[in-house]
């Protein structure tokens, strides 16, 4: 049983926890509220935090001056795949992982696990002389292969793989008395029961490639192939100053859905951490 | 149904042997009990039978049939797990009806048997609702179901009542007990509760360190227990020993002469151990005297633990005891429930 806070230890706590949002509510608000108003107003002194003028003309700005919707499009898609990709892959390895008994497994994971430690400014010159090589520069194709066989499919593979560790035994011994193989024992009993592990990681990986800005700017090079991350940093005027309010109107459209699909996700988002006994 | 064979089974772990080549015979409906104290090898050797651990040497038969190298669902066996392992997100249908589904029966069919099976366990009402909707013992019933939905030739039960408080278990082991006596399918039953062994079993396997200690009814094991380890293990509370020597006088314990039968005085002056059941004690004027240490009366008998010459030991009575601590009765052993074991190696001596 929760016990009852007293009204003074409450008021204290909201208070707390209001001090503590503004460092993650002040940019959200700043960032919207800027993208209406005029670019002069942007830097007025005092600052306002409510816009004192509104200029809505930003927004189809964000649609004139780059193929935005393609754009859209392009992130949209890369992130779907690398997310289906990546749970694929993930929920199999860490099945494996946790389940298979083969020689040097754990030493393998172990290897697999050191793939964290490398940071992707490493491997990707590497990757692009690769990527060069097989004719893919230019394309999506390095955006949606390297999430799903590197770096955060190894994260997802360890979320996974400590997810499946905790499953009972009995219930896949069960599953074998009842008739079925590996394969459908991994299908029809390990999958379904790893639904919220599997949330999270469908979550962390889709905002991951959504936000993917260092690959993108290596391996793409024209505007109708670009993210939105990439195009962001279009927005700018005939000297190369940034075009203040119209890249923060893009930014807006850019975090919407990310935004929309953390409020719908986050009870299994933090259900799924909860499970794999890791903290967000 | 069938019987099952097991013919020098052996499990080894590395260099560690944990069954020491097993030979037992099941025949055809027969509710075996393998039971033991932990890790003696009784659930291993259960899932061996299952094909949940491999075999490091010997035979499993089933139905006539090595099965040694076949997969679980190959051999024609239900099993109920200690936890029960029901698939939480599967209704109680789809939990029962799980493995018909995978062995390509009919949707018709499968109803039919599910409903079979819930009309017999009275689960009925709780088909559409998820495991963790269900009380202990209802899911219990439900893994009983999704045991006996298929109708396989072997039941095997690993400790399935032990998640269970006391009154539960009770009232469980009955449900079981009567299950089995309706559809008479061959059972191997796993347990560490000697009760749920006794009352349950038509054969009672005794384990200890992977080996049989002894193999019988439930009463033979209690009345004529093969050697010291089964003879404590077997009854509640359990059987008193008194090391000491076999004289033409008696069995001369440290501080005591304790009687014994005439036939028995042939072993004369040989160490050995003086089995008697608590319940094989009687309040008598001439018997032997006991110090009371502890009396406990539980109502339809009486409990008390005294002291023998040096030894403690229990006594169960059905008079009303009302002495105290430090009192003396005198006690008088029955002499045809009288049990001696060798001091070395604890076997049956009479």
């Amino acid at each position: 049983m929760k016990a009852e806070l007293s009204p003074r230890r409450q008021v204290f706590l909201y208070g707390l926890l209001c001090v503590l949002l503004i460092p993650f509510v002040f940019p959200t608000w700043w960032m919207v509220t800027s993208s209406v108003k005029p670019i002069s107003d942007i830097f007025a002194f005092p600052p306002q935090l409510v816009p004192a003028r509104y200029d809505w003309t930003t927004y189809s700005k964000v649609f004139e001056l780059q193929p935005f919707v393609k754009q859209y499009w392009n992130s949209a898609y890369i992130a779907a795949l690398v997310t289906i990709g990546t749970m694929v892959v993930s929920s199999m390895a860490g099945y494996a992982f946790a389940r298979i008994r083969f020689p040097f497994a754990n030493t393998i994971f172990m290897v697999v696990l050191l793939g964290l430690l490398i940071p992707s400014e490493v491997t990707i010159v590497p990757l692009f002389q690769m990527f060069l090589k097989a004719g893919m520069v230019n394309t999506h194709w390095p955006l949606i292969l390297v999430p799903i066989f590197g770096a955060p499919s190894v994260f997802a593979t360890f979320v996974m793989r400590q997810f499946f560790i905790a499953l009972p035994v009995e219930l896949e011994e069960a599953a074998r008395v009842d008739g079925l193989g590996r394969f459908k024992i991994f299908r029809k009993i390990a999958l379904p029961l790893a639904r919220p592990a599997l949330a999270s990681v469908a979550i962390f990986t889709f905002l991951h490639s959504w936000n993917l800005y260092l690959e993108p700017i290596v391996f793409l090079s024209s505007a109708d192939k670009f993210t939105l991350p990439q195009a962001l940093t279009q927005y700018t005027d005939a000297y190369g100053g940034p075009m203040w309010n119209i890249q923060l109107a893009a930014a807006t459209l850019t975090a919407l859905p990310v935004l929309i699909v953390f409020i719908i996700a986050q009870k299994q988002f933090v259900e799924g951490l909860a499970h794999t006994g890791l903290k967000g | 149904m069938a019987e099952v064979t097991l013919s020098n089974v052996r499990k080894s772990y590395g260099a560690v042997d944990i069954i020491h080549g097993i030979d037992l015979g099941i025949t055809d409906g027969e509710f075996v009990v393998l039971v033991g104290p932990s890790g003696c090898g009784k659930s291993t050797l259960l899932r061996m039978v299952a094909g949940l651990e491999t075999i490091t040497g010997g035979d499993v038969k089933i139905g006539g049939r090595v099965v040694n190298d076949l997969d679980p669902k190959d051999r024609d066996i239900a099993m109920v797990f200690q936890n029960y392992a029901l698939y939480p997100h599967m209704t109680v249908a789809t939990n029962m009806g799980f493995s018909l589904e995978h062995r390509g029966g009919s949707k018709a069919e499968i109803a039919e048997r599910v409903k079979w099976a819930a009309d017999i366990l009275g689960l009925a009402p709780l088909l559409d609702r998820y495991p963790r909707q269900l009380s202990g013992g209802q899911r219990q019933r439900v893994a009983m179901g999704r045991a006996i939905v298929r109708d396989p030739k072997v039941f095997l039960f690993d400790e399935p009542l032990s998640n269970l408080d006391a009154k539960l278990r009770v009232v469980m082991r009955g449900e079981i007990k009567s299950l089995h006596q309706r559809l008479k399918t061959t059972t191997i039953y796993v347990t560490h509760d000697q009760v749920e062994a006794m009352t349950m079993a038509d054969k009672i396997v005794v384990l200890n360190g992977g080996r049989v200690e002894q193999i019988g009814a439930p009463l033979d094991l209690y009345d004529r227990p093969a050697n010291q380890f089964v003879a404590g293990f077997i009854g509640s509370p359990s059987m008193n020993f008194l090391n000491g020597t076999i004289t033409p006088e008696g069995f001369s314990a440290p501080g005591i002469l304790l009687p014994l039968p005439e036939a028995e005085h042939g072993h004369k002056d040989r160490k050995a151990v003086y089995g008697i059941r608590p319940e094989h004690f009687f309040l008598d004027e001439n018997g032997v005297p006991a110090e009371i240490i502890l009396v406990e009366p539980m109502g339809s008998e009486t409990q008390v633990t005294m002291k023998l010459g040096e030894t403690l030991a229990t006594g169960v009575f059905r008079e009303r005891v009302s002495l105290s601590p430090g009192a003396t009765i005198r006690v008088r052993p029955d002499l045809g429930n009288i049990h001696l074991f060798a001091a070395d190696g604890g076997q049956r001596l009479n």
